[in-house]
């Protein structure tokens, strides 16, 4: 088929505001033309994913197939023939440039649904549309192809629909946008770079919108402008792999019992949200969660876990071994929950600085210091439920000798406020992984405080008197463990101590070990105590985090 | 058998594992492929549960050739049968550039499709 005899002749350069159907059935014409024209250009420069060299006629063969559809069409909603076109491409889409051709086309026509023509602002939107849709195909996007030039073409679009109403004035930027992207794509993948070329479905791209320009301009469409074929270096396709992968250092797996069928699609596309490398596996009920995400945002999976069902166990990892020289930098601002008014707000207490920060990540939206030695008063409570934004308000007391200032201070406010009894640390942060700042403060309080129950919580201390408690005796200085609050063992070295306490919370019916070490122990000793627990239960989750609480070597959550 | 090769100063050897790793990194790039799925559910939690960076790559040999069988989740609304056979493509030319390793066949089970953007 020759899109060139169809094709009516030029129009003049009058003002364009709005498209048709027919209109973009002779825009795609005209670009269908000018792929012709240039195909062989694409085709050399082909090296991504595999160099075959046909980009050019997979991109030209998916639009003529997309153009059939249309051909006979005398639709004059853009709309229809919009997904029409795009039902074509994905019948007829071949090759990997194919299918994201088809998917551009696919959620360009979505955002048109069936308007009769579109004008500026809504031909900006489809083509974030059409990038939106094109990005969702891949786990793992690769920059430097037609996936960056068409978002870039949705950005000039975007930013040009402000200004120009007028639509050869807005496609003229979004052309220069897509030059300029696919100029750019050699420093974003580096086997291009090593080839010497630009990326062929990028190039692919630019040539389909140049050939709507050029016929809203009345430039001709059979002569090639461009007749510059690149040599290729096909020895350096290897190197792509090395560029694939974002700086995501954190890898996150958790298991959960859902409450519910789960909505698979909306669980991916929260998940994608947050990082890459996703995977979800199910067996028995069960889901197991898999991602890699920045570090700020680790724990935003188990937020989302706990949302939808039961956490059975937690594993976390950083990927890079950059942590001493984390540490080393000052120490980043708290990362608290921003709360808006008519939400619920936590207001939770913590002993220590890495507590803290682990309780912020999950929600707390306001910090008050204070633990076993240094109860923090009413007044600190009352104030910091006070300055927060909201008048609905959940306090974790977090210690069982705090709960009663705790519950005063509630009683004083003027705004509602709900005390959930957490006696301990470990209690307070399983049920933070419950909270959700949009419920309803009842719901939200019943939820919390189902979750206290499920967890144990042990503490690592070194006696400061002589004593006998619950047929333990202790001697001064000697290490002991408290499970729950109550002494259990005692002896004198930390960790065949801390494994005993282990035995008495019958850690082996458990599956998440979280060992939170204390301001006097130093990352190394925790690294080593971790690991002797990770070696008495191999099957179950290690967690080690810095908790910073003073006097307790330890604080041990087992759920 | 492992393939091997033969040199002045030893053997080389290369393990499925490191094939399948290079498999799945190869498919996870593919366009149109948005995750990797276990051969059946209940493998998929033992496959997971090591982190096993084989999950849902399974490696044979045939003589001296490869033999590679995939299973992927693909996006809903794109051409199957284009992106399986891209995917193939992809798989064999990665296995066979990085490890130099002829490849005798590349087999692609789509056991899923992900629906991100349901189409009105």
């Amino acid at each position: 088929m020759s899109a060139l005899e169809t094709l009516p002749p030029p129009r003049a350069q009058r003002e364009l505001y709005a498209i048709g159907g027919q209109d973009l059935k002779q825009l795609t014409e005209a670009a269908i033309a000018w792929l012709t024209t240039n195909k062989e250009i694409v085709n050399a420069l082909n090296v991504f994913p595999i160099p075959d060299g046909d980009t050019g006629t997979n991109m030209l063969m998916t639009m003529q197939a997309a153009y059939r559809e249309v051909a006979g069409h005398a639709d004059k909603n853009v709309g229809q023939v919009a997904h029409a076109i795009a039902h074509g491409a994905l019948m007829g889409a071949r090759g990997n440039s194919g299918v994201i051709l088809s998917q551009i086309w696919r959620g360009f026509a979505r955002a048109l649904d069936s308007v009769e023509t579109f004008d500026a602002p809504l031909f900006a939107r489809a083509l974030r549309e059409a990038s939106d849709t094109a990005y969702r195909g891949s786990v793992r996007p690769v920059e430097g192809t037609i996936l960056t030039v068409i978002k870039d073409c949705a950005a000039a679009a975007e930013e040009a629909a402000q200004r120009h109403r007028e639509l050869r004035a807005l496609l003229e930027r979004v052309v220069h946008a897509a030059q300029a992207s696919v100029a750019r794509t050699p420093e974003l993948l580096p086997v291009l770079k090593q080839a010497g070329v630009v990326d062929s479905g990028g190039k692919g791209l630019t040539i389909l919108l140049e050939g709507m320009l050029r016929h809203l301009r009345g430039q001709p469409l059979d002569k090639p402008v461009d007749t510059v074929v690149r040599p290729l270096g096909l020895e350096a396709v290897g190197a792509a792999l090395e560029a694939v992968e974002p700086g995501q250092e954190w890898e996150v797996v958790v298991d959960f019992r859902p409450r519910a069928t789960l909505h698979l699609p909306s669980l991916y596309q929260r998940l994608e949200a947050l990082g890459t490398a996703i995977q979800v596996g199910e067996g028995d009920g069960l889901y197991r969660v898999h991602i890699h995400l920045l570090k700020s945002r680790r724990y935003e999976p188990l937020e989302l876990a706990e949302e939808l069902g039961t956490i059975t166990n937690v594993h976390m990892e950083n990927l890079l071994a950059q942590m001493d020289e984390l540490k080393a930098q000052e120490p980043p601002p708290l990362p608290l929950a921003v709360v808006e008014p008519g939400q619920i707000g936590v207001v939770a207490v913590s002993p220590g600085e890495g507590l803290s920060r682990v309780m912020a990540s999950l929600g707390a939206a306001a910090i008050v210091g204070g633990g076993q030695t240094q109860n923090p008063s009413t007044e600190e409570i009352l104030n910091a439920i006070g300055e927060l934004p909201t008048d609905r308000i959940v306090v974790l007391p977090n210690n069982k000798n705090i709960i009663l200032a705790a519950q005063q201070a509630a009683q004083l406010s003027v705004k509602q406020v709900v005390v959930i009894p957490s006696r301990s640390v470990p209690q307070g942060i399983a049920a933070l992984l419950q909270f959700v700042p949009n419920g309803d403060l009842e719901g939200v309080r019943t939820a919390m405080e189902r979750a206290l129950t499920g967890v144990q919580t042990g503490e690592v201390t070194v006696a400061t008197r002589s004593v006998e408690l619950n047929g333990v005796a202790v001697n001064e200085g000697q290490v002991i463990g408290l499970h729950n609050g109550q002494i259990a063992v005692a002896g004198d070295d930390l960790v065949p101590t801390l494994l005993r306490l282990l035995e008495v919370m019958e850690t082996a019916a458990h599956e998440v070990i979280s060992l939170y070490y204390g301001a006097d122990v130093s990352e190394a000793q925790a690294e080593s105590v971790a690991e002797a627990v990770r070696e008495r239960y191999p099957d179950q989750s290690v967690e080690l985090h810095f908790g910073g609480q003073p006097h307790y070597h330890f604080i041990i959550s087992v759920e | 058998m492992l393939p091997e090769e033969h040199t002045l100063l030893g053997k080389i050897t290369i393990s499925p594992n490191a094939i399948a790793t290079v498999a799945s990194h190869a498919a996870l790039q593919s366009y149109g492929v948005v995750g990797m799925a276990a051969k059946n559910v209940v493998d998929g939690l033992t496959n997971i549960l090591t982190r096993d960076p084989r999950h849902g790559v399974d490696v044979a040999f045939h003589g001296a050739e490869v033999v590679i069988n995939i299973y992927v989740i693909v996006e809903y609304g794109t051409r199957i049968s284009v992106v399986a056979s891209s995917l193939a493509s992809t798989v064999r030319f990665n296995v066979e550039k990085i490890l130099a390793l002829p490849v005798k066949e590349v087999n692609v089970h789509v056991q899923g499709l992900r629906i991100s953007s349901p189409d009105a």
